[in-house]
């Protein structure tokens, strides 16, 4: 971001290697290849996780299946559930985060461009740590929320829970590191005039779910490393026989679990309120009201943990206080869906693949909330906790939520970030297969829970009543799979041949699309000057007779019209004298070393290898720290 | 639905026939409530489907409305900017929320109504959760069991919910439930059945590899039988009485269909509904011979079988005491083994007692067949004699 | 460190430099990992099945020994009163920095990362003897909460003596510049706060019976 003149590039950058091929996605720093790594990562774990919901189903889709054991399918429901919230979905909006928040607030980069490589080398190892398990027949299999004491070494004395435990230490560290980055990038790096009340509202809810992250995460770091510490170590914090508390685990876990459900939703409500504007050719309606509301969700989100423990036992009085919080976080909830119904409203709809997604979220999200308000009444949740019913409402939460919103915002976004688009045809193709295969997949397990099939079962008895539910369920997930398919081909062919899109194909309203698709290094020649929350629409106003500038506007003009980058291709930092932090290899020499850290604890405590990585980590983290951002100042 | 399906009838007698007529499609749903507590709950969730269906029916009409309504048209003038409306934007914070309340006050109430204490003259029973079985107590009556439960209508039973392990979850949808079995607290339920009939009960929480192996019945009888069926556990198993002469039991045949009495204490197998008759198919792999047990031999080999004896995990009143595995007194009397798994008869009992990890993934109690790994273990006619004493647990 | 004297060149939304920012972000952040820390012990104060206890005798019904109450507190306050000490030292560095002072800047760092050290000593003596005393890890629940939570307190105090004596060597090597006052105060800004975390476990663990 330095606003200085760099020295004659040719002396200070020996840049070549750090541009092309392998080396420069090693040695990146830039937040749009840190982006774009997320992306793939994320999308490969997609089709793992993917894959193991479909034995799942397979499994399921009669009584006395016998596909898989009760111990494989007990790993694959725990790490389709961990893969699913961990390596999909939120490396899924950490790729956006990485990507979008930079060029949305009109920043070079992120205020910490290497710890931002460091967050994406320790999510892959962690990742890698964690499905590393499957190569040694262990496999994480005590469910995504790990209950004590069946997770304890005393009832889960194999390698399976270690690997669950350290895999989730190492991906938490990575959460942590990006959301104190993007916390302080979005404080601190957005363009002159654009205060908070201006920003893109993706940004906004990235602001919500960071502030989730930072105070969320730590928690769950304590909760695991007692487990840790247990199984490694031999303390005393869930062994029943020495007086611990199953509940303690429980508490903890869900004060993290709950706000982390928020983690996974908001940025899909980010997505979908730029995507809806749009495509509906209006500004998104109540733009002060859904930032209110995302915050208030952030916040009451951390106030309902223990509506995932009505069965323990909690108590009326404490049962009574989770019903009525759980119950207040549907009003900030439904009034962003009267929001974005309104947006629409009076607009001119264009049915794009993006524009479809977006408007199937609001349809299913719809879906789970109600669903969610039903088990937010203690006493109805005694009958759905722990049935397929739940299993119905938050995959129409997850999936239907934030899976279509990030499906949204990937139509939306492929251009700018590739140049091209994706097919409109193929995309058509995978909505309607995802929106009818995710109802044909989920809306029976509404009756199924109802009818009494309890969840986390390998099998069930014939004669239950669940056998049609099941086998319409497994249908909807062959179509699912089929969808999945379908969207990743369209990803790989359009990358390389999808239509050249020029900079703004959408005629969208917000900053990044400003720029040139895919946009140049330093994002900004010259940091632009923000005026509205549209500076994009407010810049093309001439054309747009109907346009009333909105109250914030004022007697301001827009944005200089020069800022529109040409269509033609950027010229590169060096030939504008903008210096841009250096690539290096630190922050994956260090993650490395970190990572090193838990395979010694978990390769029996080995001491060389723990010393090794430690050393590792603190050589790379010194010379990180003591050696420049860029490469000028030396 | 299930309502009309109840047993109605009095005598044990009469009870096949009537539940021969039972064949619902949907046999554990939670929407017919049996209980007081049940109902307490469905009425609540009536008002919940109510407005939950409500919303949905609207935002969708809603949102098919403006799409089509303000789709894309060719040469339509660009549309107007409307920012918001603060006027429309409380409307549509205040209705969600008079939802809300309307629905917390019942809840709140409900929730209070439901854990209160049970009355003085309830029913206690004593639950334990174990991997992967249930163990249940009447402390009132001294009497142990396992997997089966026996309730007589119209009198409230008071659940106390405890675990041997890890956490488990204590439900059968259509009479009550869920409650937790946590570690070192004690959980409770009440609620008192209204019709006599048989129930699938569940464990709900996660638990290990046989959680969805962990099941248990409920039979609600009339207060009679009940009474008979006390009676019944009190005394010491009735060694023999059902096997015919010499003990000896045919481990490939199926059981031979027991004689109707019509004073039966217990619930017969035959005349179960299916939806609570244990039907689960035999692993593949799994192989017995078809020998002839011996059930006085059996009783000698449950003291001193090897590698273990049954008895050092197995009571069995009058015979042996440990608490380990599940009570045994009045096996052959319950109408399936493995926590709901398998029917009681000689081949599922004999196959259980060769290789029970292999009929139930996970189970606690070791394979006692001999086998190139046991080479102590015992031999097909040590194991249907076995088999055969169990069988005669009446 | 060394580019700390651009970096203020840069313009930042709120003025603050980045690193500012994010160290309020990791405090907050730390807020909520000692506070399940220290929510975890009290949760599980007076629950331990056999002792030592922290406030009260507990005789071993096997044995018949009897051992006293394990907290002692004349010694903890005074390892307390150090740590206070050192929060006073940094200031005093932090003030050394920015007028230029290179002498007292170094003396009042390597105090500071003296004291904490002197700190880490008395844990490391009070570990020792607890553990001589029968308390460890795997005794009770008060011995797992409480050797996990003074324990990770202990490491946040290492991690900022590391940080001074980095801090110090830099200041010895070239001379710590007004300019690279934003470091001395993301270090002093860190220590104050494991500071008052200490301040909290003193209170809510050993003083509250």
């Amino acid at each position: 971001m330095a606003t200085t003149v760099a020295p004659p590039p040719a002396v200070a950058v020996p840049a070549s290697r750090y541009e092309r091929g392998l080396w420069s996605w090693l040695a990146t720093v830039d937040h749009k290849r840190i982006g774009q790594l997320y992306l793939y990562t994320a999308v490969t774990f997609f089709l793992i996780g993917g894959l193991e919901a479909l034995i799942i189903r397979e499994q399921l889709r009669g009584p006395n299946g016998t596909l898989v054991s009760a111990e494989t399918y007990n790993q694959l429901f725990t790490m389709h559930g961990t893969t699913m919230i961990f390596l999909v979905i939120m490396p899924l909006s950490a790729a956006f985060f990485n990507y979008l928040i930079p060029l949305q607030i009109g920043a070079r980069d992120v205020a910490f461009p290497r710890l931002n490589a460091f967050s994406y080398w320790v999510f892959l190892l962690g990742a890698l740590f964690m499905n590393a398990s499957w190569l040694f027949g262990a496999a994480p299999d005590g469910g995504w929320f790990g209950y004590t004491p069946l997770t304890t070494k005393a009832y889960a004395p194999g390698m399976n829970i270690d690997f669950w435990v350290l895999g989730l230490q190492i991906l938490g560290i990575s959460s942590l590191a990006s959301g104190f980055n993007f916390l302080t990038t979005i404080i601190n790096l957005r363009a002159p005039g654009m205060h908070l009340m201006r920003m893109p509202i993706f940004t906004w809810m990235s602001f919500v779910t960071q502030f989730l992250i930072i105070l969320a995460f730590p928690i769950i770091t304590v909760a695991l490393t007692f487990l840790q510490l247990d199984r490694f170590f031999g303390t005393n914090f869930y062994t029943t026989a020495a007086g611990g508390d199953p509940l303690l685990w429980q508490h903890l876990f869900w004060l993290f679990g709950h706000p982390e459900v928020y983690i996974l939703i908001l940025p899909a409500f980010g997505l979908v309120s730029e995507v809806l504007p749009t495509f509906t050719r209006k500004p998104l309606f109540g733009y002060p009201v859904m930032v209110y509301s995302g915050v208030l969700i952030g916040f009451l989100g951390f106030g309902v943990w223990a509506h995932h423990m009505f069965a323990v036992g909690m108590g009326p009085i404490a049962d009574s206080a989770f019903g009525v919080t759980t119950m207040l976080i549907a009003i900030p909830t439904g009034v962003k869906i009267f929001n974005w119904l309104a947006t629409l409203h009076g607009g001119s709809i264009r049915f794009t693949t993006s524009a479809m997604f977006a408007i199937g979220f609001i349809a299913l999200f719809t879906i789970g909330g109600v669903s969610g308000v039903m088990h937010s009444s203690p006493p109805a949740d005694l009958q759905q906790t722990d049935t397929y019913f739940v299993v119905a409402h938050f995959h129409y939460v997850m999936f239907g939520g934030s899976m279509m919103g990030i499906f949204a915002g990937a139509y939306y976004y492929f251009p700018k970030i590739t140049g091209r688009l994706l097919s409109e045809r193929l995309g058509k193709v995978h909505f309607w297969l995802t929106f009818i295969g995710m109802n044909l997949t989920f809306f029976p397990m509404h009756f199924a829970g109802l009818n009494g099939m309890p969840r986390r079962v390998y099998t069930y008895a014939a004669g239950q009543g669940w056998d049609l539910e099941n086998m319409v369920s497994t249908w909807g997930a062959r179509m699912l799979a089929v969808a999945t398919l379908v969207f990743v081909y369209n990803l790989i062919r359009s990358r390389r041949q999808g239509e050249r899109s020029g900079n703004d194909p959408w005629g969208a309203p917000t900053l990044e699309w400003s720029l040139h698709s895919p946009p140049p290094e330093y994002n900004y020649a010259v940091i632009p000057t923000v005026r509205s929350r549209y500076p994009l629409w407010d810049l093309k106003a001439a054309h747009r007779s109907a346009h009333e500038p909105h109250e914030h506007d004022g007697d301001m003009p827009t944005l200089a019209p020069e800022t529109l980058a040409p269509d033609t291709p950027p010229p590169t930092a060096r030939q504008l004298g903008i210096t841009m932090p250096t690539p290096t290899l630190k922050p994956l020499i260090a993650s490395i070393g970190l990572t090193a850290i838990f395979v010694g604890l978990i390769w029996n405590k080995s001491l060389p290898i723990m010393l090794g990585g430690t050393a590792l980590f603190v050589v790379a983290l010194y010379a990180w720290l003591l050696s420049p951002l860029e490469e000028h100042e030396e | 639905m299930i309502r009309a399906l109840r047993w109605r009838t009095h005598t044990a007698a009469a009870l096949p026939a009537a539940l021969a007529a039972c064949s619902s499609h949907v046999p554990n749903t939670t929407l017919s409530p049996q209980t007081e507590f049940g109902r307490d709950i469905d009425a609540l969730f009536d008002i919940l489907l109510f407005a939950g269906v409500a919303v949905l029916v609207l935002v969708t009409l809603a949102l098919l409305f403006v799409i089509v309504r303000y789709r894309h048209r060719a040469g339509a003038p660009e549309p107007k900017a409307i920012h918001g409306n603060a006027v429309l934007e409380i409307v549509w914070t205040l209705i969600p929320a008079v939802i809300l309340a309307i629905i917390a006050v019942p809840t709140v109430r409900t929730i209070f109504r439901t854990q209160a204490e049970a009355g003085p003259n309830a029913l206690q029973v004593e639950v334990v959760g174990h991997q992967w079985w249930w163990e249940f107590r009447y402390p009132q009556y001294g009497v142990v069991t396992a997997n089966e439960l026996y309730l007589p209508v119209g009198r409230t039973v008071n659940f106390a919910l405890m675990t041997a392990d890890v956490v488990h979850s204590f439900w059968i949808p259509q009479l009550g439930g869920k409650r937790d079995l946590v570690s070192n607290d004690t959980n409770h339920v009440w609620f008192t059945p209204e019709s006599a009939f048989a129930w699938n009960g569940f464990c709900a929480e996660f638990c290990g590899s046989s959680h969805a192996n962990m099941r248990f019945r409920v039979f609600t009888v009339p207060p009679e039988q009940f009474e008979r069926w006390i009676a019944h556990q009190q005394s010491p198993p009735v060694l023999g009485a059902a096997a015919p002469p010499a003990g000896a039991i045919d481990t490939l045949a199926p059981a031979p269909p027991a004689p109707p009495q019509a004073t039966a204490p217990t619930v017969v197998a035959d005349s179960l509904p299916e939806h609570v008759r244990a039907a689960t198919p035999i692993p593949a792999g799994l192989r017995m011979s078809n020998v002839r047990g011996d059930a006085a031999r059996g009783a000698q080999l449950f003291m001193r079988a090897t590698p273990m004896p049954c008895a050092a995990c197995h009571a069995i009143q009058g015979v042996a005491a440990s608490i380990v595995g599940p009570n045994l007194t009045h096996v052959g009397s319950r109408t399936s083994i493995g926590a709901g798994l398998f029917p009681t008869d000689a081949r599922h009992l004999a196959l259980w007692i060769k290789d029970s990890p292999a009929m139930k993934p996970g189970s606690k109690m070791p394979a006692f067949g001999k086998s190139a790994q046991i080479p102590a273990g015992l031999d097909d006619q040590q194991i249907a004699d076995l088999a055969a004493y169990l069988l005669s647990l009446k | 460190m060394t580019h700390a004297a651009h970096a203020s060149h840069h313009y930042t939304s709120t003025g603050l430099d980045n690193r500012k920012i994010a160290i309020w972000a990791f405090i907050g952040s730390e807020c909520l990992f000692f506070g399940s820390l220290i929510s975890t012990y009290l949760i599980y104060k007076n629950r331990s099945l056999v002792g030592p206890f922290p406030h009260e005798a507990w005789t071993n019904p096997q044995t018949g020994e009897t051992v006293k109450a394990i907290l002692d507190i004349p010694v903890t306050s005074a390892s307390t009163f150090v740590l206070l000490m050192s929060s006073l030292f940094m200031v005093l560095a932090h003030a050394a920095v920015v007028r230029g002072d290179r002498k007292y800047s170094k003396i009042w760092l390597v105090s500071t990362a003296l004291a904490g050290t002197v700190f880490l000593g008395f844990q490391a003596y009070e570990f020792t003897s607890f553990v001589h005393e029968g308390l460890t890890l795997k005794t009770n629940l008060f011995g797992s909460s409480f050797f996990i939570l003074t324990g990770f307190h202990g490491a946040h105090v290492t991690a900022g003596v590391i940080w001074l004596l980095t801090l110090f060597f830099i200041d010895l090597k070239r001379g710590l510049r007004p300019t690279d006052a934003i470091n001395v105060d993301l270090c002093a800004l860190y220590w104050h706060f494991v500071d008052v975390v200490w301040i909290a476990i003193f209170t809510l663990i050993y003083l509250i019976p």
